[in-house]
């Protein structure tokens, strides 16, 4: 399958990716490669009248939920140490005028 | 292959040494090793020393776990609180994490000398060890070859005696893989044996966390220590039961030897496991032969279900919370995709996008499902095929190291590089990787064996047996040089 350069844009756009018009090209190329890898899986596989729910599976048995307990969380100051922050939140441009 | 741990944990105890004396030594070969191979991309030697004392202690006060005062290396996708991870990505540039990862937590709690964090391919997607944004890891058995990856920097750690032992993670390989191309031991337990707590997601259903040492005696060792029931991870299971102490105890053992995990082998490859196969017979195993058809479609529902879910644990980088932020944005909208689009590298990007276009609308149902129906044909016919024996015995990799550069001009033959490994992943199963042969040009070639989910410490008996008889005593390639 050949995959084109209008739908590498469209999963840019899903991806919150964006391309150069000089680096589309190689990027169509080598994902198109890819997803030729990926078909493979196409070539003769059942079972197509179950359900997703049905061929990820159940939940693993063994393993549990933890309890329901409210446990301490981390504090603010350590939270926003990594990120572009102002009075212990988040800081992004304005998006409200 | 012989245990590096256990004269180590001898001496400290003996008082032969200290744990500051043995930290200090390991410091310095890796400055004088690391300039070449790259294996360590932050180091923390004062916090080493620091640790190092404290471990001095606990030891002298007596009753001190088997791994106070070693030291080791972590991979970078691993999370230690306050020092950096990064994924070896610009992404995560500068990222300190504020929690520690379980594993991390268990080898701290047991006095353990944190030395640094290792290179890795970019959020451990590849299989070469080149694809981080600190320059490429090096072979240390050649200079001309890779490590292997993702966790190429552990596997060249231990490999050029910079580390005695060192974690990785392994997705689809990355633990294997590399240890197979530097010629040591890496071990892969069953899913949910080691808490994935702190370990950065790639793929969550795959990813688990492993070892990479010089013996299968040190992996057991570190295993042991890593290992554990963890309510933190919705995936972890309870330790796997069974006899501990290992003894190589292969009579009557039922080995397995699957066509299809021979397929694309170098010749090479195929005669040094079939080699190892024969060896283990000689000592008493029985051998089934068997083909296992569901295994032909692994590879690629493994790239498209690690993809998938690559794709959504990926959209948490968006520059506002951690990691790196682009500068020169018009909205928060823009500022996001500025920031994606510099700090990913051009491999997680395809994979990002090759996850989006399988659960895509569309697409889901011929990629993303087919892949799900796949993965539960594996594991079926693998849940068959251990009712019948009792571990498989595979090649690690279908071919030895590659040279460096190899993998940007043939990225298809650097996927397939991954057929004997991903089964394991796919099915959560448990697995190590040791090394059995040698080609022509020296380098290492890896016998894998694979057990059931669980039957972690059968898998480590098996491969004991190897060490306990030094059956591959001409493998060795390591400097031997751990001169207390």
């Amino acid at each position: 399958m050949a995959i084109s350069e209008e739908e590498i844009k469209w999963l840019a756009r899903l991806s919150k990716l964006d391309f150069e018009e000089g680096e589309l090209e190689s990027f169509t190329r080598g994902l198109d490669e890819i997803i030729g890898f990926a078909d493979r899986i196409n070539s003769d596989v059942a079972g197509d009248t179950q359900s997703i729910r049905e061929v990820e599976g159940e939940c693993d048995a063994l393993s549990a939920l933890r309890p329901d307990v409210v446990t301490p969380s981390s504090p603010n100051e350590e939270i926003t140490s990594n990120a572009v922050s102002e009075r212990g939140c988040f800081s992004v441009r304005r998006v409200v005028k | 292959m012989k245990s590096v741990l256990l004269p180590l944990a001898s001496a400290l105890r003996s008082g032969e040494i200290t744990s500051v004396s043995l930290t200090e030594k390991y410091i310095a070969r890796i400055e004088e090793k690391n300039p070449q191979i790259n294996a360590f991309i932050h180091n923390c030697f004062d916090y080493a020393l620091e640790s190092a004392e404290r471990a001095d202690k606990l030891i002298k006060g007596g009753n001190a776990p088997i791994l106070a005062g070693i030291p080791f290396g972590i991979k970078d996708n691993i999370c230690t609180k306050g020092l950096p991870t990064t994924c070896c990505s610009r992404i995560l540039e500068n990222f300190k994490p504020i929690y520690d990862a379980a594993a991390w937590e268990k080898l701290k709690a047991a006095g353990a000398v944190l030395l640094g964090k290792t290179n890795m391919d970019e959020f451990a997607m590849g299989s070469t060890g080149e694809r981080s944004v600190y320059g490429p890891c090096v072979n240390p058995l050649n200079g001309e070859k890779v490590t292997g990856g993702s966790s190429g920097g552990s596997a060249a750690a231990v490999c050029a005696r910079m580390a005695p032992y060192a974690i990785g993670s392994d997705t689809g390989g990355s633990v294997r893989q590399p240890a197979s191309f530097c010629g040591v031991v890496g071990f892969k337990p069953s899913y949910g044996a080691v808490s994935r707590y702190g370990l950065i997601a790639y793929g969550s259903s795959l990813d688990c966390i492993g070892t990479l040492t010089s013996s299968v005696s040190d992996a057991a060792i570190v295993f042991d220590g890593i290992r554990g029931r963890d309510d933190r991870d919705r995936t972890s299971i309870p330790s796997p039961t069974g006899k501990k102490e290992l003894k190589g105890d292969i009579k009557g053992l039922k080995i397995g030897v699957a066509e299809e995990l021979f397929e694309g082998c170098s010749s090479e490859v195929a005669d040094a496991v079939k080699e190892a196969v024969k060896l283990y017979e000689s000592a008493g195993a029985k051998i089934i032969k068997m083909s296992i058809p569901a295994l032909t479609l692994a590879l690629p529902a493994y790239y498209i279900i690690a993809c998938a879910e690559a794709s959504s644990n990926l959209g948490r980088y968006d520059g506002i919370r951690y990691g790196y932020r682009a500068s020169g944005y018009s909205g928060v909208d823009d500022m996001v995709i500025k920031t994606r689009s510099q700090g990913f590298g051009d491999e997680v990007k395809k994979r990002i996008m090759l996850g989006t276009y399988v659960l895509s609308s569309g697409y889901f149902d011929a990629y993303y499902k087919k892949a799900c129906i796949v993965r539960n044909n594996i594991k079926a016919e693998l849940e068959k095929v251990f009712g019948q024996c009792d571990v498989l015995f595979a090649p690690t990799a279908p071919k030895t190291a590659f040279p460096r550069g190899y993998a940007s001009t043939n990225p298809l033959e650097t996927y397939s590089a991954d057929m004997c490994t991903v089964p394991v992943n796919i099915a959560g199963l448990s697995a190590i990787s040791i090394p059995c042969g040698a080609d022509k040009e020296g380098m290492p070639i890896g016998l894998q064996i694979i057990g059931a989910r669980g039957a972690d410490l059968t898998v480590l008996d098996c491969a004991y047996f190897a060490e306990r008889e030094n059956a591959f005593a001409h493998c060795d390639k390591g400097e031997d040089d751990y001169e207390l």
